[in-house]
């Protein structure tokens, strides 16, 4: 109601002849029909038309929006805990983040090359498929793919893994039946593919996804392998490369909140030299650290590899080993069960652990 | 699809003109600078210049398949290597549609490799092979017609018996030498109508370091940038390339000695690594981001003076692995893989891979023996050595 006319979101040149006019705050132009409008200060009947709607839009029901959309913590509280996060199948990295990758964020995955990113991704994309009766949340995937790391030869192992393993847990008969219809087959089909060759495919694809994910309502995980890829070797003006990685990064926590999806987003690593010492450090720039709301760095140490969970708003910085197996990522073996804070039931599978939770706060 | 140009997509002619004004006339001028940018460079309101952006962007935006559409494909998922005990671990063989890098120590076996991928791609599909053409880009002139027909000779006998056959296969093996970074980067940008007109089914890179490293010193400033972002481009295209054909591209790295701690390495045993902790080891060259654009690799080193190793060591769908081999006139040849050391769910950073050279030469005096196979009528005198170096 205070909006001055500067702010509006309308065409340069209609804010200048608004102003020329005389029109300072958006509460002169309200009451105003659209021929005076026109003659007063200027304009063609039809941005005439468009500043009244624009306005109209903004207006009113403005106010009553905020009095109703105003979320208290609570509703936050049911509203996480309704929404769940994916299982890794590692469980060390699962309790690490609090139940798994969680849904309505952006979750960054850095890496050393080889170390196991695209691995995670694609054990991501089939786990978000598990039914719900065994904890899961039988959501479909969309893989969005840059490097070409991704071979369909791999995920149908790891779907058949999953499969078995389900199979191995499947005790009353809500679950058995869910198991008569989760196959190779329907997690392939159910497994979205992009593949794109530059950033401006990648743009292209970030742009169209809200009307993607509305009309597949069903995807819960959007992968985006890798993020850094299209964007390191393209730009001269870095300054350019840092304002369309921020105005991606906000689409896509736009898409988490809005759409219920967890983002997965894949960085590469760069060799940063200072007092002559090189370290890899995550690319992309220093700027990219503040886009995800959760970053897990992948490393290795010797032979083993590890994963670190470097910035989280809920859970504590920590470091888990893992392995990549013939069916995918799992926990390495001898390490001990890590005992967290944040586990509530511990379970060989992730599973139980959840469902319990759910209904203990019922 | 980025350089479409505007008025292609159904953007209205004076919106054209008043962004041609400000430079923009493709989909990637305009799809590159923010909505607000947008609004200020074109005169539109938010609303609109975001409806623009979504117009263009369904303009650019690359299809959407199914996991599900590719296993349908799986017989034209990857390129046999005739090395079975290779193609399992690999699930199939060479992906097509991703890079694989070749790298090691000189004379260990690449272009060996590369030179007997080429006889495979050319045979019929009846035998394994892709039954196409091959484009070898040569920037090391390393390539040898007279062991190409060699080698098919050798390995496949009775088909190659029919001259005509061996004649076909040298037809379809098309050659480019290319011997500066620039002439690399135009070759690959034009390349599509040669892979067209080629009909190609394999694209050979031999090798993409040597031209690399003699141009760029990288202990100058900003020379490391520049070095990166032209071996980004080219694995860019190469990638595109290779997808957008559904072909194998192989590549060949050299080495590079890394200074700094010693990392552990799977396949040695304690007393390798005990010694020579900080003296730095040798590893695949052109660095970190480059290990990261490759999709998958092998590493080819030295065991013992006539052994030597294929190593998996970056790979989407294979574990880490050891294989044995040695370089004979058909080639590659597996052998002493009874009890293979793989699946060792370990591995390390394939960019700090120590990688074994050759620490001693055998001078041995072997006799001359006279050739036995067909000769082609323009095939020169061959020397009478038997042991490739």
């Amino acid at each position: 109601m205070h909006r001055t006319v500067p702010s509006l979101p309308l065409a340069p040149s209609v804010k200048v002849k608004l102003i020329n006019a005389g029109f300072q705050l958006a509460s002169d132009l309200i009451d105003m029909r659209p021929l005076q409008l026109c003659k007063e200060a200027g304009i063609s009947q039809e941005e005439a038309v468009e500043v009244l709607q624009m306005l109209r839009d903004d207006g009113q029901p403005h106010q009553q929006r905020a009095a109703t959309e105003s979320l208290t913590a609570l509703d936050l509280l049911h509203q996480e805990q309704a929404v769940g996060s994916i299982v890794t199948f590692c469980s060390a990295l699962d309790d690490a983040l609090g139940g798994g990758v969680p849904v309505g964020k952006t979750t960054e995955i850095c890496g050393a090359p080889g170390v196991g990113k695209t691995q995670l991704c694609m054990q991501l994309a089939v786990d978000v498929q598990i039914p719900v009766c065994f904890g899961g949340l039988g959501g479909k995937a969309l893989y969005i793919d840059t490097e070409g790391s991704f071979l369909v030869q791999r995920v149908a192992d790891m779907a058949e893994a999953a499969v078995q393993h389900c199979t191995l847990l499947a005790e009353d008969t809500e679950q058995r039946q869910a198991l008569e219809e989760l196959t190779v087959e329907k997690i392939l089909s159910n497994l979205f593919l992009v593949r794109c060759h530059d950033y401006v495919e990648l743009l292209a694809e970030v742009y169209l996804l809200p009307d993607f994910l509305s009309e597949h309502p069903e995807v819960r995980l959007v992968v985006i392998d890798s993020i850094a890829f299209p964007f390191r070797h393209d730009f001269e003006d870095l300054s350019q490369r840092t304002r369309l990685l921020n105005g991606l990064a906000q689409q896509l926590i736009q898409l988490a909140t809005q759409h219920s999806v967890a983002v997965i987003l894949t960085n590469q690593m760069t060799t940063r030299v200072s007092n002559g010492q090189s370290k890899l450090v995550p690319a992309l720039g220093e700027s990219w650290g503040h886009a995800a709301t959760q970053r897990l760095i992948l490393h290795w140490k010797g032979l083993r590899r590890l994963a670190s969970l470097y910035k989280s708003p809920s859970q504590m910085e920590a470091t888990i080993q893992y392995q990549i197996t013939v069916q995918g990522f799992r926990d390495a073996p001898d390490e001990p069960r890590p005992t967290t804070a944040s586990s509530a039931v511990s379970s060989p599978s992730g599973n139980h652990s959840k469902r319990l939770r759910m209904e203990d706060l019922s | 699809m980025a350089s479409k140009k505007l008025r292609r997509t159904g953007v209205s002619a004076d919106l054209c003109e008043r962004l041609k004004r400000h430079q923009l006339e493709t989909c990637q001028d305009v799809l590159s600078i923010t909505p607000v940018e947008l609004m200020r460079l074109a005169g539109l309101s938010y609303p609109a210049a975001v409806e623009l952006l979504r117009l263009l962007s369904k303009a650019c935006v690359p299809a959407v398949s199914t996991a599900w559409d590719l296993w349908r494909k799986k017989g034209e998922l990857c390129f046999s290597t005739s090395l079975p005990a290779l193609d399992r671990l690999l699930r199939g063989g060479l992906p097509r549609g991703a890079l694989t890098e070749v790298t090691g120590p000189s004379g260990c076996g690449k272009t060996q490799l590369c030179i007997m991928l080429s006889i495979l791609a050319t045979l019929p599909r009846s035998m394994g092979g892709l039954d196409s053409g091959v484009i070898y880009i040569d920037t090391e002139s390393a390539f040898s017609a007279e062991r190409l027909v060699e080698m098919a000779q050798d390995r496949f006998p009775e088909f190659f018996s029919v001259k005509e056959r061996l004649l076909e296969m040298a037809s379809r093996v098309h050659l480019f030498r290319e011997l500066t970074c620039q002439d690399v980067l135009n070759r690959l940008e034009r390349l599509e109508e040669d892979i067209i007109a080629c009909r190609a089914g394999l694209l050979v890179l031999d090798s993409v370091a040597s031209v690399v490293r003699k141009e760029f010193d990288t202990s100058l400033p900003g020379n490391l940038t520049i070095r990166s972002n032209l071996l980004g481009q080219e694995a860019a295209i190469l990638k595109y390339l290779s997808q957008a054909f559904c072909i194998p591209v192989v590549l060949t790295n050299q080495i590079t000695t890394h200074v700094g701690e010693k990392v552990h390495c799977p396949q040695w045993n304690q007393a390798d690594v005990s010694t020579e902790e900080d003296s730095g080891f040798v590893t695949a060259a052109l660095g970190n981001t480059w290990s990261h654009s490759v999709n998958t690799r092998l590493i080819v080193q030295y065991e013992d003076t006539e052994r030597r190793q294929i190593v998996i060591a970056k790979s989407p769908v294979a574990p880490f692995a050891v294989l044995s081999y040695t370089v004979q006139k058909e080639g590659i040849r597996l052998e002493g893989n009874e009890n293979p050391e793989s699946v060792l769910n370990q591995g390390t950073d394939p960019g700090l891979q120590p990688i074994r050279v050759r620490t001693g030469f055998i001078y041995n005096l072997s006799q001359a023996t006279p050739s036995t196979h067909q000769e082609l009528p323009l095939a020169a005198e061959r020397s009478g050595s038997n042991c490739l170096i």
